[in-house]
C-alpha cells in the first residue's frame, strides 16, 4: 500500500465536497435540524393532555380528586358538566375527562371500593394512557388523605374506562399505522419521481421531449398517471398488509384510505418533479430525502401528534401537506370518520389544492431548466 | 443573401440575439436556409451552433429577433411535428428497445409514424428488440437518428451526428441524409469537421455568436481566396 496513492484519494474526495456546498450544508445541517426537532418533540413544553372533570359527589372525596387533578402538572383539568365533557370529547378538544358519581364517596366509605367513570378519547394511545396515570395518582392522594382518618383501609379503585374511539387494545402501532401506510407511498413515490425526472434530463431525452410538438403539462400530467398508477398498486399492497397481515386498527372506509392514498401518490409525483428541477445529479436528489421527507416525518403528525408540539412548531406542521394527508388518515383508521366529516373536507382539500399548486410548479419550471 | 421569395426558405433567422447572463450566445444572426439543402453549420466548439440549432426548435427562446421554421413564426408548437432533432448524444431511453424508442418518439411527435421504414433506413430491423443500453455507439447514432425521423419530418436538424463515429458510419449516414434531401427533407446539420463541411451544399461559418459568411463551398473558398476550406475558415475568421 503506497500512502501517496491513498493520500491522493483522500484529497481529491475532499477536493470534489469543497466544490459541492449543498453536500456540506447537508451533512452538516441536516443533523442539527433534526436532533434539534427531535428535542422539542421530546423536551419542549408542548400543551399538556385536556382532561374534563364532571364531580357529581355529594361527599368529601370527588372535590379532593377534582383539586389534585387540577394541581397535576401532567394534564390541564377544567370543570364541567356531564354533556359538556361529552360534547368536548367528540370534537377533540379533551383527551379524556372523568366523572366522579353522587355515591362516589359513600361507596369508598361503605364497601371499600371507588368507582370513576374514565371516558377516553382513545385515538392517541399516548395520550390516553396520560388521562389514565393522572386519574390514577389523584384518586390514589385523595383516597389516602381523605380517608385515612376514618378507620378504613385503603379503598379499591376500579375505574370503568370507555373510549370513544378504537379501545384498550389500541396500541401506538394502531396510532402511526395508519398515516405510516401514507408516509410509506408519499416517501417512495416521491424520490422515483424526482430520480427518474432527473435521469430524463442527464440523458438527453427531455430535450428531445421539449423539442417535439408535447406541451409542458402534458408531460408532467404523463408523468403524473404513469408514477399514480405505480403509487396506487403499491398504495394498495401496503393497505392490504397493514390490515389483513398486521391487523392495524381500522374503524373507516378502506376506499377512503385508499382516495387520500391517491391524493398522497399525486403530490408526491408532482412535488418530486419540481424538486428534480433544482438537482444537477442524482446524488443531489437523493438529498432531498433528509431535506423533504424527515421533517415531515417528525412534524406532521404521523409519529408525534401535531396537537403535543409547541405552538410554533404547530404553525410548521400546519402547512406541510402530509399533515393534512396524516390526519386525514388517522379519522378514518381510528375514528371512523367519512367524507361527510368536516375535518376529512378539509384535509382532503388541502392535499388537493397541493397536488394543483405542484402541477402548476413542476410544468413552469420545465422549460427553464431543460439544458 | 436573401433570395426567392419568403415562401423558398425552409428556415429563416432574422437578427436573433440570445445571451446567457453575460455571455452573448448569438449576436445578430441572420441566416437563410433553402428547401432540400443539407446546410452546414460550421464552428468551433463555443461559437454558438447548438444554441442557434436549439433556437430553431423552440428550446431557446431568443432576446431579440425572429426564427421562421417552414413558414410558421416561433414559438410555435404545431410545426414541431414538421421538424426531427438529433441531438448531440444518442438522446434514447437506455432500458427501452429500439422499436420501443422509436414508438415512443413517433408517439409524441405528433406527425406519421413510420416505424418500419425508420428501422429499415437505418439499417436496424435485425435488432429492434435490443435493449439500447447494450448497443454499440454507432448502432445508438443510428437508433437516435431513426427516432429524429420515424414521423417524416420537412425539416431535420442534427447537432454534430458524426462526432466520434468511423468513417464507414459516417459514409453511410451523409448516403441517408442525401436520400432525404432528394425526397425533399431540408437538413441542417452542425459540425467542426471540415470535410464533413465540404458535403454541404451551402455553408454558415459561426464564430462568437455571429455569422461570417454564407454560401456554397465554392463561394466561401472564393471570398477567401484560398483552395482549402480549413483554410478559408481561418482566414474569415480572421477578417472578423
Amino acid at each position: 500500500m503506497n500512502a501517496h496513492r491513498v493520500f491522493a484519494i483522500t484529497r481529491r474526495l475532499l477536493q470534489q465536497f469543497r466544490r459541492d456546498r449543498r453536500t456540506l450544508g447537508l451533512l452538516f445541517g441536516a443533523p442539527i435540524i433534526i436532533l434539534g426537532l427531535l428535542y422539542y418533540l421530546f423536551r419542549g413544553s408542548g400543551p399538556s393532555v385536556a382532561l374534563g372533570v364532571v364531580d357529581l359527589d355529594q361527599g368529601p372525596l370527588g372535590a379532593a380528586v377534582a383539586s389534585r387533578l387540577e394541581a397535576s402538572s401532567g394534564v390541564d383539568t377544567t370543570r364541567l358538566d356531564a354533556d359538556a365533557a361529552a360534547a368536548q370529547l367528540k370534537d377533540g378538544r379533551l383527551a379524556g375527562y372523568v366523572v366522579l358519581p353522587a355515591d362516589f364517596s359513600a361507596s369508598a366509605v361503605r364497601d371499600g371500593v371507588i368507582r370513576p367513570q374514565i371516558h377516553l378519547e382513545g385515538s392517541e394511545p399516548g395520550k390516553s394512557a396520560g388521562v389514565v396515570q393522572a386519574v390514577t395518582e389523584a384518586l390514589g392522594g385523595a383516597a389516602a388523605s381523605e380517608l385515612s382518618t376514618s378507620a378504613i383501609k385503603a379503598p379499591q379503585v376500579r375505574p370503568d374506562v370507555s373510549y370513544l374511539y378504537g379501545g384498550p387494545s389500541l396500541d401506538t402501532l394502531d396510532y402511526f399505522g395508519g398515516a405510516f401506510v401514507g408516509l410509506v407511498v408519499f416517501f417512495l413515490v416521491f424520490v422515483i419521481t424526482c430520480v427518474s425526472f432527473l435521469r430524463e434530463r442527464s440523458q438527453g431525452t427531455l430535450e428531445r421531449l421539449m423539442a417535439s410538438p408535447l406541451r409542458r403539462v402534458e408531460i408532467v400530467v404523463g408523468y403524473m398517471l404513469g408514477f399514480t398508477l405505480l403509487a396506487l398498486a403499491q398504495a394498495g399492497e401496503v393497505i392490504v398488509f397493514a390490515l389483513a397481515v398486521l391487523k392495524i386498527h381500522n374503524a373507516g372506509n378502506v376506499l377512503l384510505i385508499f382516495g387520500i392514498e391517491t391524493l398522497l401518490a399525486l403530490a408526491a409525483v408532482n412535488l418530486g418533479i419540481f424538486l428534480s428541477m433544482f438537482a444537477r445529479t442524482e446524488f443531489q436528489a437523493v438529498q432531498f430525502i433528509p431535506l423533504v421527507i424527515a421533517p415531515q416525518l417528525l412534524l406532521s403528525g404521523i409519529v408525534f401528534p401535531v396537537s403535543s408540539e409547541p405552538g410554533w412548531m404547530q404553525a410548521i406542521s400546519n402547512v406541510l401537506p402530509l399533515t393534512y394527508a396524516a390526519n386525514g388518515l388517522h379519522d378514518v383508521m381510528l375514528k371512523g370518520a367519512d367524507l361527510g366529516w368536516g375535518a376529512i373536507q378539509l384535509d382532503i382539500g388541502v392535499v388537493l389544492a397541493f397536488c394543483v399548486l405542484a402541477v402548476i410548479a413542476a410544468a413552469a419550471t420545465l422549460r427553464r431548466r431543460v439544458a | 443573401m436573401r433570395e426567392g421569395s419568403d415562401g423558398a426558405l425552409a428556415v429563416e433567422v432574422d437578427g436573433v440575439v440570445k445571451n446567457f447572463g453575460r455571455l452573448r450566445a448569438l449576436d445578430g444572426v441572420q441566416l437563410g436556409v433553402r428547401h432540400g439543402e443539407v446546410f452546414g453549420l460550421l464552428g468551433p466548439n463555443g461559437s454558438g451552433k447548438t444554441t442557434l440549432i436549439r433556437c430553431l426548435v423552440g428550446l431557446v427562446e431568443p432576446d431579440a429577433g425572429t426564427v421562421t421554421v417552414l413558414g410558421r413564426r416561433l414559438p410555435d408548437l404545431g410545426v414541431l411535428s414538421r421538424v426531427g432533432y438529433m441531438t448531440q448524444a444518442a438522446a434514447l431511453y437506455p432500458d427501452l428497445s429500439v422499436l420501443e424508442n422509436l414508438r415512443f418518439f413517433a408517439a409524441i411527435s405528433g406527425g406519421d409514424r413510420h416505424v418500419n421504414e425508420a428501422l429499415e433506413f437505418v439499417e436496424l430491423v435485425d435488432r429492434r428488440d435490443s435493449v439500447v443500453a447494450t448497443l454499440s455507439g454507432g448502432m445508438r447514432t443510428r437508433a437516435s437518428l431513426a427516432c429524429a425521423i420515424v414521423h417524416r419530418p420537412q425539416l431535420l436538424l442534427l447537432d454534430e451526428p458524426t462526432v466520434g463515429i468511423d468513417p464507414q458510419l459516417r459514409a453511410q449516414l451523409w448516403d441517408r441524409f442525401r436520400q432525404m434531401t432528394a425526397s425533399g427533407t431540408t437538413i441542417i446539420v452542425s459540425s467542426h469537421v471540415m470535410d464533413e463541411a465540404a458535403r454541404c451544399d451551402r455553408l454558415g461559418l459561426i464564430l462568437f455568436g455571429r455569422l461570417l459568411a454564407e454560401g456554397s463551398v465554392a463561394d466561401l473558398l472564393a471570398m477567401a481566396g484560398t483552395d482549402r476550406l480549413e483554410d478559408a475558415f481561418l482566414k474569415l475568421s480572421q477578417v472578423a
